[in-house]
């Protein structure tokens, strides 16, 4: 005991004085910490603590790295977001809400025109306006940008053209939003107005003038962005199908409809720097473009993030609004704010490409699937946003959670003269993910199997490899799919329920974070970084540049640094706000934050961590490893009146330094294959999730309405399981939007024709089922305690849950998608007429009759029951890659092992002639090879 | 959304409300009428029809009464649809107009008056300019109509109040007041094509209240509406009808939703009468169903709202009729 000094316990509650006041040397231990309204040290919460460090917390999945850092203090545990307070009393600070002294008001100039030259600009008439302060057009900014470094084809306001209706062609900054607008109607502008292109596959097309020309990569003279080709496998393996599923869809495109509409305030201070204020889940890419723009060094710019009002990857872009409200605001010398409309946000979209899909997929006489064969034409509108990776990831996120004998995807991006397309919640994955479910659906029924055994008997383990070559680690897919067929008593309705009622099931994969910064080499910068200080106080103030968009990365980084130091959340402070204070982030897109974010957190924490004990060690004279973190305490092990507070912990540590500082980063490590395309949708993990959705089908009038959902979603490790419940709820929401009413609607004559709220149909809390969220938890080895994303992947099953329950309720395969009244009404009459003219009513219900391929899936479910278990436990770690179920060695190349196993990113001559619709983009050839032929 | 200028009057009676109309007319400045509000302000927010003045019914008192035979133009939906005073076919019609806050709002005259509404129509003022104007709202151009192209002398914007077919079934009389003095219209004659004339209304006149004939209380009625959600939407089709129970003669049947008027089918039940005994419902509901013609202007296509006619009056005639259809 030498060195240490022990506490003299007191009674057992602690002695009080008759007032009530704490007798001082007289308590169990002194006020740990803070003290606050908790003078004493709470009990370590066993039930948070895991099996493996000597808790309670069942771990089923096998331990976790991370498992003795746990302190039982915030992890696992449903929390209210830290942010909420702000939030339910009204004093949450959104775009909206920024007031600066002297502000004025900037408006947007936009195209009244699809497609058209700008032959000249007359602003005189705006300039004599009184109260006009400011006027800037494309000729202010002619610096692209975009929010890929692969496609910068943005510009602030059209310098050359204008690209779609709303288009934004110059701005004005005026004393008050009246005679901004009176503005707006001076402007003197000379068209040469262009023939549109609406239809996408029209784009692929050659045109006389295409919207954008991307020299010598640009492929014909066609409209295509973007085309990818890839085939991976064993193709002979799709001939002589046992049962195949061949669907056309047509997706329409959808809005993220977030409550906020964007809003920006920019400043230039009295210092000649930009201070820019706007909603944005991507600070770092809006601080990187306004640089590029404004022709002015980035650390000349902060950004400060307000509270986001909703994002769902519509403010991941930077935007051209904010280069205008800066150009403005340099020229007026005045704070200029730029506020948007509803119908401003519809033309600036980024929302989920309308989509042209075609799948064929087969499975052999053992019920495997053979083959994936799927073919994605989308429509990008006016710019290429995020649609470089959108092309990569309609194919590529389909290649799991089943093995595949093979794959075989060829997609297109094309602009049209629409608002653009980018990334919207479960970007990319959404729409073929829908296709591949109903079409297993649909291979079940011919094979008179049930679906959720097809699913079971095809999965890919943990710890394995898919087709394309991604690195599959925890994987929950089995419980989840598990889960709801018990929760929902499926086995007892499934193909039993009466006209009009049905029961689906669909899947999801997702990424958890982009295994590739788009803007930097990974194995050089880091992903996220998270500093941390420390100073007398004992409040933990963490930077990051994790952008809260409502999902909760602020607590979820809050209750990490909790539970390592084992203090209560109101001590931890996250300041996220500022570019100037937060370092380096990626921000908020492809599920990453909690990922990457909590993971540097973490880390940042145990350094902390590690001085403290340090401190406690030469003070108590117990090596760490003997000490424990509780509450605002260390003590020794084995007798807990042996320690310090918190607090003394803190100022032996700070001694000779001041504050402790800490920094924490997270790199994902290397991995994928080595092909063109192979860094899309490579994450350090992925996401599983099963849902199944009852549906009530009116068979006269077409409406559909989703009654009961039970969804499963393997987020790794909960860490905050209220939160969690909240995404899978909230995605549900939003993927029926897509799935039952939500579309962008262009009329004949190209126009986006409801560009509101009212018109464009948001389900309403009367369409809202009843969903029972089940968290599964596969603990993932490099996810922070275990955890992944929840944010994206959720949202994913509910689509082809709900529309393999309408097959199930009437017996029609419907793939325009939304499932609106008028096109269900539509498919029902079709049906009814092909059978003779029957009543509604009368139309047959789909029923199941098992064949004995039933048997041959349920007893190899068993089987990979029992190996699933095994390799997610870490107690089997032995290779395995897609291939094995079809009898490949996992330890040999597979192409040493089949002759013809492929893997191609370019189609051969041969194969042209019988590519898909996208596949056409494969007729063209770039430019630089055409100059090759003349 | 910045609202653009008006002046807002408030006269605290019918006369007072009477003379201010007829001296805007004598000055020949443009006015509007505004009840809840909850119609106008969306429409002038995206600068549609902006008038220089406002008269606003809000002040006048003893224009919202609510009973059996007699509804002011001032009484609120809401109030309506929580009322068991007015008969149950207009409470019900009432709890499933928009949503409740808007409901908490909007009155009845507000709704009997609707603007017709077209996807090219209610939009901003530079979604309107990008389409060159239409028809209904031309700026001075002279625009064609966009539904019906090539011609600018019909507007076929939709009329898509909830509650006129109600109150026509239940033979409503609608009391117009003006400069010129007071007069009254059956529900049924009120609605005047096209989409821009909408209805009977002089410059200077308003509703003033709905009243219903003795023994109105003895029908019974039931109103079907066709939308996607169920909340906030228009109709995109509505059916409503009533009979006295036993009286077959009593019958009728309206709709709303499909044209710039809502319609009455009295032509319709007389042209079934004497197969009265058959298929009574099936007939009558395929004989509406054809009778209207719906076009393409709202958020579902007007085939499919053509064939839900015959949906909705089937079941809104099998929920009154029950065993004796």
């Amino acid at each position: 005991m030498a060195g240490g000094y022990r506490q003299q316990p007191g009674a057992n509650s602690g002695e009080t004085r008759k007032d009530g006041k704490r007798v001082a040397g007289k308590q169990k231990f002194p006020p740990p910490g803070s003290g606050g309204s908790r003078p004493n040290m709470a009990p370590r919460d066993l039930d948070s603590i895991p099996e493996s460090v000597g808790g309670k917390e069942p771990q089923p999945a096998g331990s976790h790295i991370h498992d003795r850092y746990r302190t039982g203090t915030e992890v696992g545990k449903s929390r209210a977001l830290v942010d909420s307070h702000a939030k339910v009393t009204g004093q949450a600070w959104y775009g909206d809400d920024v007031r600066l002294a002297n502000e004025i008001i900037g408006k947007i100039l936009r195209s009244p025109h699809h497609y058209a030259k700008i032959k000249s600009i007359d602003t005189s008439k705006v300039e004599a306006l009184p109260g006009v302060l400011a006027v800037a057009t494309g000729a202010d900014a002619t610096n692209t940008f975009g929010v890929l470094p692969v496609t910068k084809d943005e510009h602030a306001m059209a310098v050359e053209k204008v690209r779609h209706v709303g288009d934004l062609v110059a701005c004005v900054a005026a004393v008050d939003e009246a005679t901004a607008m009176e503005a707006l109607n001076l402007f003197e502008i000379e068209w040469d107005v262009l023939d549109p292109v609406f239809d996408p596959r029209k784009g692929l097309e050659d045109q006389d003038e295409p919207i954008h020309w991307r020299g010598k990569y640009h492929v014909g003279t066609t409209n295509v962005q973007k085309r990818v080709f890839q085939e991976f496998g064993d193709r002979s393996l799709v001939d002589d199908p046992t049962a195949s599923s061949h669907g056309k869809w047509r997706m329409e495109g959808v809005h993220h409809g977030f409550t906020e509409p964007h809003a920006v305030v920019a400043h230039w201070d009295p210092n000649g720097r930009l201070q820019l204020y706007t909603p944005q889940q991507v600070p770092h890419y809006a601080h990187r473009a306004l640089s590029t723009v404004l022709e002015v060094p980035m650390h000349q710019i902060n950004v400060i993030r307000t509270f986001v009002g909703g994002g769902f990857g519509g403010k991941s872009d930077p935007f051209p609004h904010e280069m205008c409200a800066a150009i403005l605001a340099r020229k007026a010398g005045r704070p200029v704010r730029i506020n948007f409309t509803r119908e401003e946000v519809y033309w600036i979209n980024r929302g989920r490409h309308p989509s042209y899909i075609e799948v064929k997929m087969t499975a052999d006489d053992e019920a495997r699937i053979s083959g994936f064969d799927i073919d994605a034409l989308i429509d990008g509108g006016g710019f290429a946003s995020f649609g470089h990776v959108t092309s990569y990831y309609n194919g590529v996120l389909a290649t799991a959670p089943y093995e595949l004998g093979s794959f075989h995807y060829t997609g297109a991006r094309v602009w049209t003269n629409k608002p653009a397309s980018g990334a919207m919640r479960g970007h990319g994955a959404v729409n073929t993910r829908c296709a591949v479910e109903v079409g297993l659906d649909e291979m079940a029924e011919q094979m008179q199997v049930d679906p959720i055994d097809l699913r079971l008997a095809n999965l890919l383990p943990p710890h394995s490899r898919t087709i394309s070559g991604f690195r599959i680690t925890s994987n929950g897919m089995r419980e989840a799919l598990e889960r709801v067929r018990e929760g929902s008593e499926w086995d007892s309705k499934f193909r039993q329920m009466s006209l009009g009622k049905g029961i689906g099931i669909g899947c999801g994969f997702f990424i958890s974070g982009s295994g590739l910064p788009i803007h930097w080499d990974p194995n050089r910068f880091p992903h996220a970084t998270v500093h941390m200080q420390i100073d007398m106080d004992g409040g933990v103030t963490v930077h990051t540049g994790a952008a809260d968009i409502g999902q909760g990365s602020t607590t979820a980084v809050a209750q990490v640094v909790s539970e390592v130091l084992a203090l209560p959340i109101e001590m931890i402070h996250v300041r996220s706000h500022e570019s100037d204070t937060s370092p380096v982030d990626l921000g908020s897109y492809s599920s990453r934050v909690t990922f990457m974010n909590a993971n540097a957190a973490i880390r940042a924490a145990l350094d902390i961590r590690e001085k403290l004990l340090n401190a406690a060690w030469e003070m108590l004279g117990y090596h760490p490893d003997v000490l424990v973190l509780n509450d605002r305490r260390i003590y020794y092990k084995h007798d807990p009146a042996v320690g310090v507070s918190y607090l003394q912990a803190l100022h032996k540590a700070q001694e000779d330094k001041g504050s402790l500082i800490a920094s924490g980063a997270y790199r994902s490590p290397p991995m994928g294959g080595v092909h063109k395309g192979a860094a899309a949708g490579l994450a350090p993990a992925y996401s599983f999730s099963a849902y199944v959705a009852e549906v009530d089908v009116d068979v006269e009038t077409g409406l559909v309405s989703c009654t009961d959902v039970w969804a499963a979603h393997d987020c790794g490790k909960a860490l905050n399981p209220l939160a969690v419940e909240g995404q899978i709820i909230g995605s549900c929401h939003m993927g029926l939007g897509q799935v039952l009413s939500e579309k962008m609607v262009y009329g004949r004559t190209g126009h986006l024709q409801n560009p509101n709220l009212l018109e464009y149909k948001i389900p309403s809390v009367h369409e809202m089922p009843h969903v029972t969220p089940i968290i599964v938890e596969s603990s993932d080895p490099e996810g922070p305690f275990g955890a992944k994303e929840a944010g994206e992947g959720p949202l994913l099953p509910i689509l082809p849950a709900v529309v393999n329950a309408v097959y199930d309720a009437i017996g029609v395969r419907i793939r325009d998608l939304p499932l609106t009244p008028d096109i269900v009404w539509k498919a029902i009459s079709s049906k009814t007429r092909s059978l003779g003219g029957i009543d509604e009513t009368e139309l047959p219900s789909p029923r199941l009759e098992h064949s004995p391929l039933q048997a041959t899936l349920v007893a190899r479910g068993a089987e990979h029951k029992v190996r699933d278990r095994r390799r997610q436990r870490s107690e089997d770690t032995s290779a395995y890659v897609n291939g094995v179920l079809f009898g490949f060695d996992p330890n040999q190349p597979l192409e040493d092992q089949v002759e013809g196993w492929k893997s191609a990113v370019e189609p051969v001559p041969e194969q042209l002639a019988e590519l898909g619709l996208a596949g056409k983009a494969w007729l063209k050839k770039e430019q630089r090879q055409m100059r090759g032929d003349q | 959304m910045l609202m653009p200028p008006f002046n807002l009057h408030h006269p605290e009676t019918v006369e007072e409300a009477c003379e201010l109309a007829s001296t805007f007319l004598a000055n020949d400045e443009s006015f509007d009428w505004v009840a809840g509000g909850t119609d106008l302000l969306p429409n002038y927010k995206w600068h549609i029809n902006v008038k220089k003045h406002v008269i606003s019914l809000a002040n006048i008192k003893g224009i919202d009464t609510i009973s059996m035979h007699e509804i002011g133009a001032m009484a609120r939906l809401g109030a309506l649809a929580d009322s068991e005073d007015v008969h149950p076919l207009i409470a019900s019609a009432a709890s499933k107009v928009a949503s409740f806050l808007i409901r908490n709002n909007a009155t009845l005259g507000g709704n009997i008056c609707l603007d017709t509404r077209c996807f090219w129509f209610n939009q901003s003022e530079d979604w309107r300019r990008s389409i060159d104007w239409c028809h209904k709202e031309d700026c001075g151009t002279g625009s064609d109509c966009r539904v019906i192209p090539n011609q600018n002398t019909l507007c076929v914007a939709t009329y898509q109040g909830d509650i006129a077919p109600s109150l026509m079934v239940l033979e409503g009389l609608i009391h117009i007041i003006g400069p010129s003095g007071q007069r009254q219209v059956p529900v049924n004659e009120f609605f005047k094509l096209d989409g821009i004339t909408r209805n009977v209304l002089e410059s200077g006149e308003f509703v003033l209240k709905v009243t219903f004939p003795e023994g109105v209380e003895h029908r019974v009625g039931s109103y079907k509406k066709l939308r996607v959600r169920e909340s906030w939407d228009f109709p995109e089709a509505g059916v409503a009808s009533s009979w006295i129970v036993g009286q077959p003669s009593s019958l009728r049947i309206a709709s709303t939703a499909l044209e710039s008027v809502p319609r009455y089918h009295q032509s319709e039940i007389d042209a079934i009468e004497e197969v009265f005994s058959s298929d009574l419902v099936g007939s009558l509901s395929k004989a509406i169903m054809k009778s209207i013609k719906p076009v393409n202007n709202t958020a579902l296509p007007p085939r499919y709202r053509k064939s839900m006619v015959r949906v909705l009056t089937k079941r809104s005639l099998h929920e009154i009729l029950g065993d004796k259809a």
